[in-house]
């Protein structure tokens, strides 16, 4: 986006720069960037050009680290899901929803604190989110972006099964801010897409049905 | 009972008949308080003249006509002539007063209480003006003291570097011709020798000065403590130093000859307003004036106190000063217990110089290191550059870094001692204690709190967190140093862009990339991370810009945005109609980058525009107060750009960071560039000064953050903080008003905590 002299371009939101022109800058090819955070750049490079491209978005680079790639992704998805988060928080009060609930087959329980407990959706919702930020952003699983342990990736398949509740606790309590949220971000097609491709999660626990078929039919025929 | 019969009869405004005249200019005179009231009685003497009464201190007539008027009583009036000095009422009519209006005993008595209590408080008013003007007097003095005692150390520590550099050069003729010099006991050098030491004198006057300056700043420092003891406190002292650093700041940067040369100077900038401190306690510095110039005045006696501490030390030592004869050891006993100290204190120092000197075949500051304290050891090194520069000739250029950095400890020390701040003063080197670890993007803005170890960050993951770094959650998930933040804000549909924080740390204020400015309510510091959510935390939402909200600032209830629509608006948050008003510059500006409150100058505020100036409108009117710019530096303004102004907080400086690598200093009186250096390898994102607007914070798109001391606009530490994200680093950086933390904001989605 910003011109500076000749040839270089030099990607920075200035002060005073516009919304619409955030972030809006020439792609930079990922073997371009030479910075530790370089994934995450490409990834919300990919998101930022189209969102609703969620096969392009989770084909991973060729020699990229799987764990790289699927905890910077996870990462991706947890900040998005503030957005979510935001929208819930408006509406779905502990007065309404004082479980944390999809279908009434399963209460889920809050493993943000010593015993799990029975918090109200909302509360699940933050508890969750925040925790999955402190331990994605953790100094002792996940000291460094560039290398992941074996051990910590582990980890991520726990984070995804707690995140993706909001997904389906949102859908079948607050349908409208669902379908909103997904027509702008496509956050929950990418998260099936991705907790599917990379086997983080069970298929039957993916109770929102989102026809993952049809999205993964072209991507199949590429992966 | 003198002034009440006084007052019953004064009911008179004008003095009866001639002999009543003879009589109101007999007693004529000034008598303070009580001149009126005595005017007001000898009206009713007559012909008798003031005989009975007491008070005869008298005003012109005109007064007592006003007294009259005052009084507003009729038909008293009184013709005294018969009565003399009695003082009785007259109830006679009063021919001269036909329009005399009634006079009541009440009204009268009334009328002396009033002008009695007035009397006092001018009385008190006038004792209050002598005092302070005595105070001043008492301040000149010691100033004019303090200077002839600063020039006498001086004269003292050359004459000790002279017998230094004698004995280096005889020591040097010895081993070089295996003989004694000739002369080398003499006192008086040899022409050669006097011709040396001259030009050392000379070529070392900048260290000179800087070492005087350590000197002064322990007796500064206990001065200090003096003060305080007889109430002076800081305010006052802070206040005389802001004067002198305001003067000093008109010819900024002049450095040591600019503001007054030579001596003068070197004190100037050095020590800042300091100086002035120490002449408040008269008794002190008199003494210490008086003992110094006792052993000014005969040049042999300069060196009396070393020869003291040298008898009861080395021999040896004490021989080599035997030249300097005379030790009056009975100028000991003049001295008071506390300058002792401060003498001792210096003497040390001084032997440990001579016999470094002494001993100073090449350089040894490594062997004496050990067994002085830090205080000597930073005069020493000093010391020794001197006296190497003295023999060498030169390094001038280490000296002057060295003076560079002997300003910035003392700034230190003064900050130090001003606010809470902790610390023994000397160099206070920042590292990097709390990293803050949570933010899944980059961290844009962050704020402290003004008086707890708490601080938020805002965040383009859409978030705000606050992190209280008195809670560093051990548990589960994290590492040693690491914090876990306590809350997380929610309401931005967006990335995060500013932060602004209410005086008393109650309220909060983000701006997003959404247009949106939002209100919160901080949870206690000490919340469960994991506690029910409450609503009300989020207390509000500004909405009338129309798109990214870049920059936010406080003051007081207000605060001030600017947006990416173009606009600046001024806020009062919690008011009905929050949106007090919009400022919008012409097209040609492009939108503002960033704002702040002119902090000395009430309802004043610089923005900076894309345009690469930078505008202060009055919030009151809306109008353009003066505009910041320069002409030929700013020639071609594209990669000039403002990533930040900011105001200081006691100077009507402005301060701005650009893309060019620059940090400017803006005069806003004048609306001049004041100075203008290269600060950064690339562009400079973020400053914040100090709360005594002594140091300036910067952060750049380079990694690192640097600390600039503002006086001499030298860079006193560097520190490599974050990683890039794209071509962005560190976005913001803060320092905590009351305790010692600075802070840094990167793209890395980090955020670090120095202390």
């Amino acid at each position: 986006m910003k011109m500076a002299d000749g040839s270089t371009i030099l990607r920075r939101n200035r002060p005073g720069t516009k919304s619409k022109d955030f972030c809006r800058w020439p792609d930079e090819p990922l073997e371009e960037m030479d910075s530790t955070l370089a994934v995450q750049q490409y990834i919300q490079q990919l998101i930022k050009r189209d969102p609703s491209n969620v096969e392009l978005i989770l084909t991973m680079p060729e020699a990229q680290d799987e764990g790289v790639w699927k905890y910077e992704h996870l990462r991706q998805f947890c900040m998005e899901l503030n957005g979510l988060a935001v929208r819930l928080q408006k509406e779905c009060s502990p007065s309404t929803c004082t479980q944390m609930t999809a279908t009434d087959q399963w209460i889920f329980l809050c493993a943000a604190h010593k015993t799990p407990k029975e918090c109200p959706a909302i509360d699940y919702t933050r508890h969750t989110l925040d925790g999955a930020a402190c331990l994605l952003n953790s100094n002792k699983y996940f000291p460094s972006r560039v290398s992941i342990k074996e051990s910590s990736v582990t980890k991520l398949g726990s984070v995804c099964r707690r995140v993706y509740r909001i997904f389906s606790h949102a859908y079948f309590h607050h349908r409208r801010i669902f379908d909103e949220f997904e027509a702008e971000t496509y956050l929950c097609h990418r998260f099936t897409h991705f907790v599917t491709k990379y086997n983080l999660m069970s298929k039957e626990n993916l109770i929102v049905p989102i026809n993952v078929g049809e999205n993964a039919a072209p991507g199949e025929s590429e992966a | 009972m003198g002034t009440n019969s006084g007052a019953t009869a004064g009911i008179n405004n004008k003095p009866v008949g001639g002999a009543g005249g003879a009589g109101v200019l007999g007693g004529g005179g000034v008598g303070g308080a009580n001149s009126s009231i005595g005017g007001v009685l000898s009206n009713s003497l007559g012909g008798g003249g003031s005989g009975g009464l007491s008070i005869s201190g008298l005003n012109a007539g005109g007064q007592n006509a006003n007294v009259g008027g005052l009084i507003g009583v009729g038909g008293m009036g009184n013709v005294g002539g018969d009565d003399g000095g009695n003082g009785m009422v007259g109830g006679g009519p009063n021919n001269q007063q036909a329009t005399t209006p009634q006079y009541t005993i009440p009204g009268i008595l009334h009328f002396i209480q009033h002008e009695w209590s007035r009397f006092e408080l001018e009385r008190s008013q006038w004792d209050v003006d002598r005092a302070e003007l005595q105070a001043r007097i008492a301040m000149l003095l010691g100033e004019r003291k303090c200077l002839e005692s600063l020039k006498s150390d001086l004269t003292r520590r050359i004459k000790m570097l002279e017998y230094a550099l004698r004995q280096e050069r005889a020591k040097f003729y010895r081993l070089k011709y295996g003989t004694d010099p000739p002369q080398l006991n003499e006192f008086k050098p040899s022409n050669e020798d006097a011709g040396l030491a001259g030009e050392v004198a000379t070529d070392s006057e900048v260290p000179y000065s800087s070492v005087s300056n350590t000197t002064w700043r322990q007796g500064r420092q206990m001065l200090r403590q003096y003060l305080a003891e007889i109430g002076y406190t800081d305010n006052i002292i802070d206040v005389r130093s802001n004067r002198v650093r305001s003067i000093l700041g008109l010819n900024n940067n002049a450095e040591h000859d600019g503001s007054g040369g030579g001596l003068g100077g070197g004190l100037g900038s050095g020590t800042g307003g300091e100086n002035l401190s120490p002449n408040i306690n008269g008794n002190e510095s008199n003494k210490r004036a008086s003992e110094t110039e006792g052993r000014h005045t005969p040049a042999k006696k300069v060196q009396q106190s070393i020869d003291e501490i040298i008898v009861d030390t080395e021999a040896a030592v004490m021989a080599n000063f035997e030249f300097l004869g005379a030790t009056e050891m009975s100028d000991d006993d003049e001295i008071s217990d506390d300058l002792e100290m401060v003498a001792t204190d210096n003497d040390d120092t001084d032997v440990k110089m001579a016999k470094r000197a002494k001993s100073g075949k090449d350089m040894l500051t490594e062997d004496l290191e050990a067994d002085v304290g830090e205080q000597l050891l930073n005069d020493m090194n000093l010391m020794t550059e001197e006296v190497d520069g003295s023999l060498g000739l030169g390094e001038l250029a280490q000296l002057t870094v060295n003076n560079e950095s002997d300003g910035a400890y003392d700034a230190n020390s003064k900050d130090g001692s001003g606010g809470s701040a902790g610390g023994a003063g000397y160099r206070k080197t920042w590292n990097a204690k709390y990293t803050l670890r949570s933010h899944f993007d980059g961290v844009r803005s962050l704020i402290f709190h003004p008086e707890e170890p708490v601080l938020i960050t805002a965040s383009e993951d859409h978030t705000l967190k606050l992190w209280n770094l008195q809670k560093t959650v051990q548990a589960k998930k994290s590492a040693s140093l690491d914090v876990e933040p306590l809350y997380t804000f929610r309401a931005h549909t967006g990335p995060v862009l500013c932060l602004g924080m209410s005086s008393s740390g109650e309220t909060c204020y983000s701006g997003g990339l959404d247009g949106n400015i939002e209100c919160w309510q901080l949870p206690s510091p000490n919340i469960d991370p994991y506690d029910c959510y409450d609503p009300n935390v989020h207390s509000g939402t500004l909405e009338g810009h129309t798109d990214a909200v870049w920059g936010l600032t406080t003051m007081q209830s207000n605060i001030v945005s600017c947006s990416a629509d173009g606009t600046v608006k001024l806020w009062s948050p919690y008011n009905k109609e929050p949106l007090l008003r919009t400022y919008t510059a012409s097209e040609a500006e492009g939108a503002p980058s960033s704002v702040d409150f002119v902090r000395n100058e009430v309802d004043h505020i610089v923005v900076a525009y894309n345009s690469a100036h930078c505008i202060v409108y009055d919030t009151e009117t809306g109008k353009q107060v003066v505009r910041l710019e320069a002409a030929q530096e700013m020639s071609g303004n594209t990669g000039k750009f403002i990533n930040k102004v900011v105001s200081h907080p006691t100077l009507p400086i402005t301060i701005t960071a650009h893309e060019d690598r620059h940090i400017r200093f803006w005069d806003n009186t004048s609306g001049t560039l004041v100075h203008s250096m290269v600060a950064h390898l690339e562009p400079v994102t973020s400053l914040a000064v100090d709360a005594h607007g002594l140091y300036l914070l910067s952060g750049s798109h380079d990694c690192s953050i640097r600390l600039w001391n503002l006086d001499n606009k030298t860079c006193v530490q560097e520190i490599t903080a974050h990683r890039k994200k794209f071509d962005e680093s560190i976005f913001d950086v803060a320092f905590h008003a009351t305790k010692p933390y600075i802070a840094s904001a990167g793209a890395d989605g980090l955020a670090k905590v120095f202390v």
